[in-house]
């Protein structure tokens, strides 16, 4: 194709801020000023679909009611390891207000063993797991034919914790070597490793590359070496909308509404279960509420209302309850990471070696990412990375994937390394970061938090002690080329946005609509968008922080491409060049001669045809990417915290914190702000509050429900402060990456050397619980019995 | 289960034609025409002269967002489902079904209810409000606008419920502190973390009230 | 939820005509199938129903029923509740709030604002444990008629610290803490309106005594109110909770403290633990320790000991031992 080369902002406004030439396409638009010279972009723009949200109109899968609909419940397994020796589903048939009921084949879920007969039933491999399903008039009806379901189990042994899953004699969840595939924005799980008893790996590489010098000389040249073990617990998405799909199988053409992050995926997944060209299935996500990594595909249950629409004849909606959704719809994994870092005196990184076991239950993708080998500066570097199998609900990717794992190791022993050199945290960053973003943001963050050397660990009086932390983030920009817009104008002075892809709660509606409403000099209020059909061209995945990056570039170019037909129109009716026009305020204008103008309106009404259609999709990043379609190392986020330790008690509150962000050219500064303090109380929740609990002895989760499995709620709520840094890249059309995943990673860490901060001793586990704080400070005294 | 015969043919599996088919015409949990005995229940069935109401359908009226509706429901039937079901005002949600999360708050008789724990037959011939109605007259609720105002929904599912806590505040303190709106939203889950700003909106909105 | 039938009563005999169980016995196995239970704020029944551990025929509601929901005071009889006054109600009377702080300070710290709206007190005393083997109906527990307590070697952070060995489980109710710190007596209707009245004191049952049940209530009988005797003159009330989250949660631990005080020095005092044992606990050690003591640091400190001397942790929730011996001292130390 055709290049031109142009000036594109580049750079750090008030810091560094500059111009980079870039060759690009000729059908590229023109750069965009920075933010500040701009009318609808980078402002905060009310979301165009809040009035539904606020009225209760907005229709999430949930809301579906269609025609003839039936409720499908699932039966579930009671235990955890189990051979299925027989099934007799013949009462639940003849229950009145029954239309189907349908068997698994098999295991739709988790790891895929090489020897397909481990994945047939009859085989359990996880309390919880799905076995049939029951379509019926009502939801209670279909569970009281649930209850009327015989099955014949022949229990086997079975492990639910990781501890007890490494031990020598532990009974094997897998007896084969067993793969899986990733989801979007997931964690990368490496392809064909070896299992032995419970333990698959080790992985050792990432897109980062593999490992790096030598550890071993980098640990002798070292002045000082800290060590130790971290663990994380296992988290569970919770999302206020359970996973759901409402299936239409009508005629051959199937229609399936779902609560999902991808509309592809799931018709894609869809397709393929039930043998379907894509172009048959119809995936429609108008509301969803909330997913956080965990709803990418169409799931067992969307499989299962599949079976139960096709066998019935009529639409099935099969929403799970909250017991299901703690159980069996994903989950962050757990970890267990022995890290060990050497530095210099003055700080200077000389190596760094970490080793990590995690389970994702019956599934893989329990590695703790990249962020310790692509943070910080360090000639040395080696990871081993290993999955443990135990009898539990599968993992599934969640908010920066194995990040918030690997954060909260890592940015505790450089502040653990920091104490034994006795120096300044935010300084021993200075020395081992070598990312400017990181940099502005220390110096932003610092100065907004009022951020000073901390006084010594445990220092302050009284029993409640106050504390303050830092804990820095990284996660890669990816991108998605399928990536597609259409934008439709029409006579009427319509302009209708659209694309499959949806929005999960971050406002994709709103930037797509501010990015044409900029370009074409409207409001977003002039813009209509149409998403989250999978009728409309194809859209990423809300997975991997992807969404702002892949697709506001191709709704810019396509309005642009609009813009340069209606110049044309408009230089004819105001007898000048299209050159000469600009367009502003709504309207088409000359230059030099504001006063000579027409209403865009009026532009529109003199199009040739009724309606003109222009789609664009992803051109490659400008410059090209990076690694694959990763453009890395540019979306960094430092937060600061304050908390109080009451020492006799061992609660923790947390009072402030401070969060310095980038995302390359921000769009709409509240939606931004919003999603950073989400990062930010769910990053607190899993400091301090959320565990998945499972029972060893019995293989059931005792905490499925939203009251035991603690969540912070309004007085959990910090201060927030949010300082959000310009970072001009030069990248694409609109310059844009996303937020969701780096606002979470940084936060647990930071709560942790916070805490440390505040009472002198370090807590090496997650959750912070009053218990683990009044442990470390030597205050319970074990039980002489035990 | 000892409905007094009254046969009716229940629907055929596989004769059903989706076009005569309204939307929740006794479709649902609430609305159901199939007893779990196989038999057909009418509606408008009287209640019975013992008082007892059930366990079958039955009738009964409530006035929604200031409108009288009859219901046909069975006991068990919990006024959140009754709600969207059978009334299609899906604008109240169901995030935990058990209380707590308080997603599905409606006002019962102008008090903070939680619908997936208040049985519909109690509701009988009493007044609810839910999110679709506090909007009067085609105005929006100061609350409502100040939560578009300040951003105060992401994924949108907890807004319901959220609303219909802190306009419960507004409705009683004309000048609350950010003590007094953590207060009142303590019930309130929200997973995206918008709770920032349904703070902000709901203090902004008294002032503007 | 099964499929059951509804009754509103109008009057406490109507509805004792009506119920022919209680609603623990209906989770015990050999349930009866003709089980009608009663309802009030109907919080805990429905959480048992929709988990399928109760699974009632008949519900037989009392909120309707005229007059109990009252709460009057009489100089000589005291502070009288009916026992559909809801939490809320309790949590914003102002002569309790004056009077009967630590009543006050429990029942605004419990639940959610929603839930202290419709939740009843008598609901509240009759409530069953919270603990997650017995509200799993996966787990066939001590409680349920089996002999294993799955906390014991299990999950057991929450747990009981005292009087654990049966059963693990805590009582739910942080108002009985309180109530049990008040001398409160409980009025209970039965079969012909015979009313009588039951010390607080004589309430709860331990599961060594009879693990099917937590309170003496039976079938045919109704709480219709709770007594409260008047405050003399030099009583102070402290109540604390300490939960894992501030905003709603169940105690890890909590305290309710009433003492008879002439200035700083405590003539007598009950100290009743929540959270602590299956049943809320009077803590005689820790009342011992302060009776005709001046309340200082080192009395109130000497007391949260006494009273953890004995403790008998599990696994998991010796952590509870000195959130009580805190929260013990700073209630102490809020009296004066």
């Amino acid at each position: 194709m055709e290049k031109k080369k142009i000036k594109l902002p580049h750079g750090i406004p008030g810091y560094n801020l500059s111009e980079i030439e870039r060759e690009i396409p000729v059908t590229e638009p023109p750069a965009w000023p920075v933010n500040e010279e701009l009318k609808v972009v980078g402002k905060r723009i009310k979301r165009t679909d809040a009035l539904a949200m606020v009225t209760g109109t907005a229709q999430y899968t949930a809301d579906v009611q269609l025609p003839g609909m039936l409720y499908g419940r699932m039966l579930r397994a009671d235990f955890p390891h189990a051979k299925i020796k027989s099934i007799d589903t013949s009462a639940a048939e003849n229950y009145p207000g029954v239309f189907a009921v349908h068997v698994f084949d098999n295991m739709i879920e988790g790891a895929n063993p090489k020897d397909s007969q481990q994945r047939n039933y009859p085989e359990v491999k996880y309390a919880g797991q799905a076995i049939l399903g029951v379509a019926a008039t009502s939801n209670v009806i279909a569970e009281e034919a649930l209850q009327l379901v015989k099955v014949e189990y022949e229990f086997k042994d079975f492990v639910a914790d990781i501890d007890d899953a490494l031990k020598e004699n532990a009974p094997v969840v897998y007896a084969t070597d067993v793969d899986q595939e990733g989801s979007d924005g997931g964690e990368e799980i490496e392809q064909g490793l070896k299992s032995k008893g419970n333990v698959r790996g080790p992985s050792e590489g990432s897109f980062y590359g593999g490992p790096r010098g030598d550890p071993e000389k980098g640990f002798a040249e070292a002045d000082v070496i800290v060590e130790g073990t971290y663990r994380t617990q296992v988290q569970t998405h919770c999302p206020m909308e359970t996973h759901g799909v409402v299936v239409d199988f009508d005629h051959g053409d199937v229609t399936v509404y779902a609560s999902t992050q991808s509309t592809k995926g799931v018709r894609n997944d869809f397709a393929e279960h039930f043998n379907l060209p894509k172009s048959k299935v119809r995936v429609i996500c108008d509301f969803m509420g909330g997913g956080f990594g965990a709803k990418h595909g169409l799931g067992n249950f969307g499989v299962m209302a599949g079976h139960l629409s096709k066998k019935s004849g009529r639409p099935v909606s099969l929403m799970l309850d909250r017991k299901e959704e703690h159980v069996s719809a994903g989950n962050r994994p757990n970890s267990i990471q022995h890290m060990k870092i050497g530095a210099l005196r003055d700080g200077t990184l000389t190596a760094m070696k970490l080793v990590s076991y995690g389970t994702a239950g019956v599934g893989l993708g329990a590695g703790v990412g990249h962020i310790a080998q692509a943070m910080y500066e360090c000639p040395n570097f080696k990871s081993q990375q290993y999955d443990v199998f135990t009898n539990a609900g599968p993992g599934a990717a969640f908010r920066a994937p194995g990040n918030v794992q690997g954060a909260f190791a890592l940015e505790q022993i450089v502040d653990e390394l920091s104490v034994v050199l006795d120096m300044d945290p935010l300084k021993l960053r200075d020395v081992i970061d070598k990312s400017t973003i990181r940099k502005v943001e220390r110096i932003r963050g610092a100065e907004k938090f009022g951020w000073k050397n901390p006084k010594e660990a445990g220092s302050s009086n009284g029993p409640v002690k106050k504390g303050v932390g830092l804990a820095q983030a990284h996660w890669p920009r990816f991108v998605n080329l399928d990536s597609t817009v259409e934008i439709r104008v029409m006579r009427d002075g319509a302009i209708e946005v659209r694309s499959a892809v949806q929005d999960i709660g971050t406002g994709t509606k709103t930037i797509l609509a501010q990015v044409v409403a900029e370009e074409l000099g409207l409001k977003t209020e002039d813009i209509t968008v149409m998403i989250g059909d999978t009728i409309f061209p194809i859209g990423p995945s809300s997975g991997g922080s992807i969404v702002t990056g892949a697709i506001t570039p191709p709704a810019r170019n396509a309005a642009y491409d609009v813009k340069l037909k209606l110049l044309d129109i408009a230089a004819g009716r105001l007898e000048t060049e299209t050159e000469n026009i600009i367009t502003e305020n709504g309207f088409f204008m000359i230059k030099d001669n504001p006063d000579k103008k027409l209403h865009y309106k009026e532009v529109l009404s003199r199009m040739r045809t009724e309606q003109l259609t222009v789609t664009a999709s992803r051109s490659d990043d400008y410059g090209g990417f990076m690694l694959g379609t990763i453009g890395y190392g540019e979306l960094g986020s430092v937060q600061f915290v304050e908390v109080s330790v009451d020492t006799e008690t061992g609660f923790i509150k947390v009072d402030r914190v401070v969060a310095a962000h980038s995302c390359g050219r921000p769009l709409n500064i509240a939606q931004i702000e919003s999603q950073v303090n989400g990062g930010i109380i769910q990053g607190i929740a899993y400091a301090l509050y959320e565990n998945r609990i499972i029972d060893k002895d019995t293989g059931h989760q005792v905490n499925a429900n939203l009251d035991q499995y603690k969540m912070p709620f309004s007085f959990e709520i910090p201060e927030i402060g949010i300082e959000m840094v310009e970072d001009y890249g030069a990248r694409s059309s609109t310059d844009a990456t996303g937020i969701g995943e780096p606002a979470n990673i940084a936060t647990a860490a930071a709560v942790a050397n916070a805490v440390y901060n505040a009472i002198g001793v370090r807590i090496y586990e997650l959750p912070i619980t009053p218990a683990k704080v009044l442990e470390a400070l030597n205050k319970v005294k074990k039980n002489d019995d035990e | 289960m000892k409905q007094k015969e009254k046969k009716t043919t229940p629907p055929q599996k596989g004769t059903f034609s989706r076009r005569g088919f309204l939307k929740g015409a006794g479709l649902t949990a609430a609305g159901t025409v199939i007893a779990s005995s196989g038999v057909m229940t009418l509606k408008g069935q009287q209640f019975p002269p013992d008082k007892t109401l059930g366990p079958d359908v039955v009738n009964i009226r409530m006035k929604v967002n200031g409108k009288a509706r009859q219901l046909s429901i069975e006991p068990r039937t919990t006024l959140a489902d009754a709600l969207r079901i059978e009334l299609q005002l899906t604008g109240t949600k169901i995030g935990c079904d058990r209380g707590s999360c308080s997603a599905c708050t409606v006002w019962l008789d102008g008090v903070p209810t939680l619908s997936c724990m208040t049985l519909a037959v109690e509701v009988d011939e009493r007044e609810v409000t839910t999110i679709e109605g506090l909007a009067t007259k085609g105005k929006l609720h100061a609350l409502q606008e100040a939560f578009i105002e300040h951003d105060a929904s992401q994924c949108g599912f907890c807004t319901s419920g959220m609303i219909m806590s802190a306009a419960n505040l507004l409705k009683e303190n004309s000048d609350p502190d950010m003590e007094d709106v953590k207060d009142a939203t303590r019930g309130n889950f929200c997973r995206c973390g918008t709770h920032p700003n349904v703070f902000s909106a709901t203090l902004d909105a008294a002032k503007k009230m | 939820m099964n499929k059951f039938s509804f009754y509103d009563a109008t009057s406490i005999e109507e509805a004792l005509e009506k119920v022919n169980s209680t609603v623990s016995s209906t989770i015990q196995p050999g349930a009866s199938e003709q089980a009608s239970v009663l309802k009030a704020g109907g919080i805990d029944l429905l959480d048992l129903i929709k988990e399928g551990l109760s699974k009632p025929e008949k519900i037989v509601s009392i909120r309707n029923i005229p007059g109990m929901d009252e709460v009057s005071y009489d100089e000589k009889k005291g502070l009288s509740l009916g026992a559909n006054v809801t939490l809320d109600k309790i949590a914003t009377n102002a002569r309790i709030k004056e009077d009967y702080l630590a009543l006050h300070q429990a029942a605004e710290k419990a639940a959610t604002p929603q839930i202290r709206k419709m939740a009843t007190l008598g609901g509240n005393l009759a409530q069953r444990t919270r603990c997650w083997y017995f509200r799993s109906m996966y787990h066939d527990c001590f409680r349920k008629g089996s002999s294993v307590c799955y906390a014991q070697p299990g999950e057991n952070q929450y747990h009981a610290i005292v009087m654990n060995e049966d059963c693990a489980s805590v009582h739910s109710s942080s108002l009985s803490t309180a109530l049990m710190a008040f001398d409160a007596a409980i009025e209970i209707t039965g079969q012909g309106g015979k009313v009588k009245v039951i010390s607080i004191h004589d309430f709860f049952v331990l599961p060594s005594v009879d693990r099917t049940r937590e309170s003496i209530l039976e079938a045919n009988e109704i709480i219709t109110a709770v007594i409260i005797p008047s405050a003399k003159g030099e009583t102070k009330s402290h109540y604390i909770k300490m939960g894992e989250r501030e905003s709603n949660d169940w105690p890890i631990a909590d305290v309710a403290v009433v003492a008879e005080l002439n200035e700083d020095k405590c003539k007598k005092a009950n100290i009743v633990l929540g959270a602590a044992a299956p049943v809320p606990f009077l803590s005689e050690p820790a009342m011992k320790v302060v009776k005709g003591k001046i309340i200082n640091e080192e009395s109130a400190t000497a007391a949260g000991k006494a009273a953890m001397a004995d403790a008998t942790p599990l696994s998991q929730n010796a952590y509870k031992i000195p959130i009580f011996e805190t929260i013990i001292k700073r209630a102490l130390l809020a009296l004066v």
